[in-house]
């Protein structure tokens, strides 16, 4: 037995009832993630990465193949599998505070120490001051680091999130992935990370996966052992080679084209907007 | 109120029109054209009166001491109609809106019930419950349960998935999701469907009083018809427009209220 947060995900293939007939949003794939991995996953818009994570969380049942967490096969949604999403998804009837008890009530903790514990979950993503405040009351990234304290606060295993910044501005958006890291460090989780930031997804994952246009197969796979915190301009030179790489095969170009300009993002016109 | 200052007298009207003042200032303009109607004695008292014959007549009535009995028992009837029509319309809807058995059994006929005016119960009403309180509740509290039940259901249909997923995946059981999620997330839904059902209590009750009663707003309506009072009829159809419009603004603002997080 490995340690908790194996999780194997052994010849899905996802489908979709289309006008006619099925529509195949995920060819069979085949992944595994260590326990306590940090897996990033990058593709165009419609290749079936949020599909992948939906399957995974439990929400939707892949046509074949099965998802394993530790050997048990996945049936559907638990507390075992975390997830941040885009948008944030926090209750806005709770305050930051009662967002972050709400994934604690599962312990049956005791009152006073539940309440002390989401206390201690929001002053960990700097958002101590905070806690009676409505997420309407907050800015984008304050929600995001509310929903980053309820998701770990629950203690999942593994941890799925589906482009958590993509809707923040590119400061706001590297002082998350340094959070993130941090909390991550402190509770370990098995993570699987769906971004359209190749920058993002080199600072901050060990290891990544690059996906074809839709139906997409994984088609490149990437270690990355550069220690953390990374920087994408100083220690860069393997990291920048993989970056041209990934770039590259995200937007194949007719001719020889050059090598693009350094903090490009990997963008597709299509992908729906906040 | 620095910028009041700069303006025009007519935009400086508009601008008051436009806050809190808005309403007064038209229910005063309307006023006034009223008063001038009465004054020259255009149209006969008895088709159109006057309103200071309409405040002698509300006057008369007060201090005979009907006013208030009837206003009591009517607002007694409203509160009893809905208090019963909005409990078992939000039960039910909470039910129908999440139990697939139930939504399609009874939404079919929802979409029947729902079409059917208050007035036409009213001698269904009068056959079960005869001519006492009972058929003035049942028409009521029927057509308040039938608005919150619809809106309810509504509400609690229509759960943005990502709550529901967001409440799965954080281990929440059926129960908790359920009181912590789906009610709060429905209950902008209801507490519109409330604020409707207080309109049509208001609503429905009139139809009820207006055959078989012998005491109420609504009575009192019929009796003034007969003796063509026509301005205790308009004193009581301002007293009806007040009190409703009242309610509906208390229930408004606890609505807003319960369900801060809403916007707009
Ligand atoms: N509920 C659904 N019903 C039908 N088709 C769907 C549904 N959800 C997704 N699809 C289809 O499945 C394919 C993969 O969608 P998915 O959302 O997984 O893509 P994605 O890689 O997450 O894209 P993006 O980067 O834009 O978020 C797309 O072709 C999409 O149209
Ligand atoms: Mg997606």
């Amino acid at each position: 037995m490995s340690a908790p947060g194996d999780l194997r995900i052994e010849d899905i293939t996802i489908l979709f009832r289309g006008r006619q007939g099925p529509v195949t949003a995920l060819p069979p794939t085949t992944l595994h993630l260590a326990p306590g991995s940090f897996t990033a996953l990058i593709g165009p818009s419609g290749c079936g990465k949020s599909s992948l994570l939906n399957a995974i969380a439990g929400f939707l049942v892949p046509a074949s193949g099965t998802i394993r967490l530790d050997g048990a096969p996945v049936t559907g949604p638990s507390a075992r599998i975390g997830l941040i999403f885009q948008h944030y998804a926090l209750f806005p009837w709770f305050t930051a505070l009662g967002n972050v008890r709400f994934a604690l009530r599962r312990f049956g903790l005791p009152r006073t120490e539940e309440i002390a514990r989401a206390r201690a979950a929001l002053a960990e993503v700097g958002l101590g001051a905070h806690e009676r405040k409505f997420p309407q009351q907050l800015s984008g990234g304050m929600r995001q680091r509310v929903a980053i304290a309820r998701t770990f606060a629950g203690a999942p295993q593994v941890l799925l999130l589906d482009e958590p910044f993509a809707a923040l501005d590119a400061q706001t958006r590297r002082g998350m992935q340094e959070l993130m890291l941090e909390v991550w460090a402190r509770h370990s989780a098995t993570v699987l990370f769906v971004t359209h930031d190749v920058d993002e997804a080199l600072l901050l994952a060990d290891r990544v996966y690059l996906m074809s246009a839709g139906p997409g197969r994984l088609i490149a796979d990437y270690v990355l052992a550069q220690p953390r915190p990374r920087s994408l301009t100083q220690d860069g030179g393997a990291l920048l080679a993989i970056r041209e790489e990934i770039l590259a095969r995200l937007h194949p170009q007719p001719s020889a084209a050059p090598s693009r300009s350094p903090g490009i993002v990997a963008t597709c016109p299509e992908r729906s907007q906040p | 109120m620095a910028v009041n200052e700069t303006l025009s007298p007519a935009l400086r009207l508009l601008h008051l029109s436009a806050g809190l003042g808005g309403p007064v200032l038209a229910f005063a303009l309307v006023f006034v054209l009223w008063a001038v109607l009465g004054a020259a004695q255009l149209v006969p008292e008895a088709i159109f009166p006057a309103p200071w014959s309409v405040w002698a007549a509300g006057r008369e009535m007060w201090e005979g001491g009907t006013l208030a009995q009837d206003l009591g028992v009517s607002l007694g009837r409203a509160a009893t109609g809905f208090a019963f029509g909005a409990s078992l319309g939000i039960a039910l809807g909470l039910l129908t809106g999440r139990v697939a058995v139930l939504r399609w059994l009874l939404g079919p006929l929802l979409m029947l019930l729902r079409p059917i005016p208050a007035i036409a119960l009213v001698p269904l009403a009068i056959v079960w419950f005869g001519i006492g309180e009972g058929s003035k509740h049942f028409v009521i509290g029927y057509t308040v349960f039938l608005t919150v039940w619809f809106n309810t259901h509504h509400g609690v249909e229509y759960v943005p998935e990502t709550y529901l997923r967001a409440a799965r995946a954080l281990g929440a059981s059926r129960r908790r999701e359920f009181l912590a999620v789906i009610v709060p997330a429905a209950a902008p839904h209801i507490l519109a469907g409330l604020r409707l059902g207080v309109a049509l209590a208001f609503l429905s009750l009139v139809a009820a009083e207006l055959s078989g009663a012998s005491s109420g707003l609504g009575f009192r309506l019929q009796e003034a018809r007969q003796y063509l009072r026509t301005d205790r009829i308009f004193a009581l159809l301002i007293l009806l427009g007040g009190i409703g419009a009242l309610a509906d603004l208390i229930v408004g603002r606890i609505g807003r209220r319960i369900v801060h997080w809403q916007q707009g």
